[in-house]
């Protein structure tokens, strides 16, 4: 129980981390408004900023002449699954929804779960390298259509099926139709609702857009062709009308990391409690155990044993019995947490339980073996050979 | 339970095995203070997300919206709220949060107009100023009235500025409220915030009013009435009492603290078998000690009430202090969680404190009815000849 829970702290911290901190191009850089840089849904930038950036700087990606320039909303919005009777046609879900919906409808409105919508042109499809579209088609302008990432069924607290393609989600008391569903593992993008940029522009009554996610063309010193973080930097600085902050996109994910440390530290500093309230109970257990048998060892002494070979073995014995437990925790955690898709703040991610997990989790076991075995071990034997043979 | 006479007998009991009484006691300490922990964030989910009888505030927000910058209200919409009846006072609110996802430190402005502060029945009226003063607030656009918890974590003092999601305040005073919102949050002006927040709606849009009604009966009833005055507009509000507002938004932190109440079941688990596992093995070590005290005219069921005395007392003081360790580091540790800028204050009460002494007592007086049943139990002449 006690490397269940090490394992599950651990997945958590782990899972959470990753998916931040993997989020986000190698390449990319985003430049958002001054001041929002821990939270990019803060931001407002203008819209014509992306058209001065691909003009201006020299080095960004492009592909076949399009640049790699993604301009980008990200809003955060109440978003309820609407539940549709069937899926024969693809508006069904839609009327489902609307009738579920209805402003006019005497049920009282269902609550939405919040979930991080992302307003985004077809750009972002060569910025984001990692999300892939793996059933059904991107969402088009002015029809109320929505994509949903792999893990927005978690975010909503919905089965997958309610999500699937042809399906409705309920926002800003309208329904959208899912037309496709998309995939960036061990990102966070997977918890995602992505939708047209006008139509999220529209919807929340805005002019101004979050960000502009951007992919440079690495430096290349020989030709002198890409570009460096720097230029964007100096781009940024020549425009204080702008009023722009770049940042690479790891680093932003990043400081979302470490937003989120005081929650990790929570999580460990809790398992190790309950470790640490295990071990007192395994050391009570070894007392009585070993007490039982001073006879015993004083009879191992006696017969030539040296004391420190009996404390090795009853090392090995608490040892042999927590590594069972610890075998037995890391294969529950392998086969049936790994992976485990957790809801958490507005976002999801899986539970990694990988190798370091798994090495914190039997190491765990192995020290509360040696640990819960020492002390009772050194007492029992700290009495002569004679005392102990009169023991009862 | 017992006679007064035999409590000294049960406490040389634990103090023979004093290896294993501290032991057990260490262990259940642990697990109550775990229990404890999560007590006092179930309380202040409860304090902050469940509408008392009295309770009279309203927040109307932008429909469909929980983010603060998502909410944008004009500002002009305070005159039509107060006109409906049932409303004593509005107040337009703009708030800003370095972030909106649920943690443990975030900094959230509150700017409110200078006069809903400092008047006669302002919100100033209700706080207690431990530091500074409402009248340097007043002398400063840049002025911020920092809550208790919030100057506490971040170790702000009066004089000093600090910056926020791009935002520089100084700090006029530090101040101590009933309100668990309040604890959290720095209060500027509204005008300064507004500019202050650049393209975040600007001066004439806010984020919320806060709605006093006269009657709290007819809360919903206003709350509708609010909400039918703005929906054929283009900004449409949503209006709820100020504490089901609080559960909806920060929901995430709602179903993080529900979560936890397995923990603290878990923790109680733990005592239980702790306690048990303690004195199952004091019991079998008692075994002919037992058959002569039954020898000498102790009844069975007294020495099983003796036994069960000792988890009691185990249970009691390992509670005791378990439950003191909690509550000292909630009291002195200045915790909250927020999420869209508003905040769920963990809180020590006595309450806590008398529970959790009740619960470590009760588990542990369960932990010491089997061993002390099956001791009492136990014929005297088989206890004589067991090894």
């Amino acid at each position: 129980m006690v490397v269940l829970l090490i394992l599950v702290a651990g997945g958590f911290v782990n899972g959470m981390s990753r998916a931040l901190r993997t989020t986000g191009g190698e390449h990319n850089v985003i430049l958002m408004g001054a001041g929002s840089e821990e939270s990019v849904e803060r931001s407002e930038i203008e819209a014509g900023v992306p058209g001065v950036l691909a003009a201006s700087v020299a080095g960004v990606r492009t592909r076949a002449g399009v640049a790699y320039v993604s301009p980008e909303v990200h809003v955060m919005l109440p978003v309820r699954v609407g539940a549709a009777a069937s899926t024969t046609t693809q508006s069904s879900g839609v009327q489902a929804a609307a009738a579920q919906g209805s402003s006019t409808s005497s049920m009282p409105r269902p609550k939405g779960r919040q979930v991080m919508m992302r307003g985004v042109t077809t750009a972002a499809a060569l910025v984001h390298e990692s999300v892939s579209l793996t059933e059904g088609r991107w969402p088009e302008s002015g029809a109320e259509e929505v994509m949903v990432g792999r893990m927005a069924a978690t975010v909503l607290g919905v089965a997958e099926i309610d999500l699937q393609v042809g399906k409705a989600v309920m926002i800003d008391g309208r329904p959208w139709e899912v037309v496709g569903r998309f995939s960036a593992p061990g990102t966070v993008v997977e918890a995602e609702v992505w939708l047209p940029l006008a139509d999220l522009m529209t919807a929340t009554k805005r002019e101004t857009i979050s960000c502009v996610v951007l992919t440079l063309d690495p430096y290349n010193e020989e030709t002198g062709e890409g570009a460096e973080f720097g230029d964007i930097a100096a781009f940024a600085k020549t425009r204080p009308d702008l009023e722009l902050v770049p940042m690479t996109e790891r680093e932003y994910y990043g400081k979302l990391a470490d937003f989120f440390g005081p929650i990790k530290i929570v999580a460990w500093v809790t398992a190790g409690l309950i470790a640490v309230g295990g071990l007192f109970g395994g050391l009570n257990t070894m007392y009585a155990a070993f007490a039982s048998r001073i006879r015993e060892l004083g009879t191992l002494q006696s017969i030539g044993y040296r004391r420190l070979a009996i404390v090795w073995s009853m090392i090995q014995e608490s040892t042999l019995a927590t590594a069972a437990g610890g075998l037995i925790a890391c294969a529950v955690g392998v086969f049936m947490l790994d992976g485990l898709a957790v809801r958490f703040s507005m976002g999801a991610f899986g539970l990694m339980i990988d190798e370091t997990v798994i090495g914190l989790g039997l190491l765990t076991g192995l020290a509360l073996g040696v640990v819960g075995a020492l002390p009772p071990a050194i007492r029992c034997l700290r009495p002569t050979i004679p005392v102990a043979l009169k023991a009862v | 339970m017992i006679a007064p006479k035999f409590v000294p007998v049960v406490v040389k009991q634990l103090w023979r095995h004093r290896v294993r009484s501290v032991l057990t006691l260490s262990g259940v300490a642990i697990a109550m203070f775990l229990f404890i922990a999560v007590q006092t964030l179930q309380e202040g989910v409860r304090r902050s997300t469940q509408t008392a009888a009295g309770d009279t505030r309203l927040v109307v927000y932008r429909e469909n919206r929980f983010c603060p910058a998502a909410s944008r209200l004009p500002q002009f919409y305070v005159d039509r709220i107060e006109k409906i009846p049932g409303v004593v006072s509005a107040v337009p609110v703009k708030i800003v949060v370095n972030n909106c996802r649920a943690s443990l430190d975030v900094v959230t402005f509150r700017g409110v107009p200078r006069e809903e502060l400092v008047g006669p029945r302002g919100w100033a009226t209700k706080w207690q100023l431990i530091a500074g003063s409402v009248a340097e607030w007043e002398k400063r656009s840049d002025s911020a009235l920092v809550g208790e918890t919030l100057a506490a974590r971040r170790g702000f003092q009066v004089g000093q500025s600090f910056d926020a999601s791009g935002i520089t305040v100084t700090v006029a005073g530090i101040i101590r409220s009933p309100e668990a919102q309040d604890q959290n949050v720095a209060y500027v002006h509204l005008d300064f915030l507004q500019q202050a927040a650049g393209k975040g709606g600007g001066l004439g849009s806010v984020t919320q009013f806060t709605v006093r009604v006269d009657d709290p009966a007819k809360m919903e009833q206003v709350a509708e009435a609010i909400d039918a005055e703005f929906r054929t507009e283009a900004d449409p509000t949503m209006t709820s009492p100020e504490k089901a507002f609080v559960a909806q938004a920060g929901a995430d932190i709602v179903e993080i603290v529900k979560f936890t109440q397995w923990l603290g079941w878990g923790c109680l688990a733990a005592v239980l078998a702790l306690v048990a596992n303690a004195i199952v093995l004091s019991v079998q070590d008692r075994i002919k000690e037992h058959a002569v005290l039954q020898t000498l005219g102790f009844r069975s069921g007294l020495i099983a009430r003796l036994i069960v005395s000792e988890g009691m007392l185990i249970g009691a003081l390992g509670g005791a202090i378990g439950t003191g360790i909690a509550l000292s580091v909630v009291h002195f540790g200045n915790f909250s969680l927020s999420q869209e800028g508003l905040s769920i204050g963990v809180s020590a009460s006595w309450s806590v404190l008398v529970w959790g002494l009740i619960i470590s007592a009760g588990v542990g007086i369960v932990a010491g009815l089997v061993p002390g049943w099956r001791a009492g139990r136990r014929e005297i002449a088989s206890c004589f000849r067991a090894v």
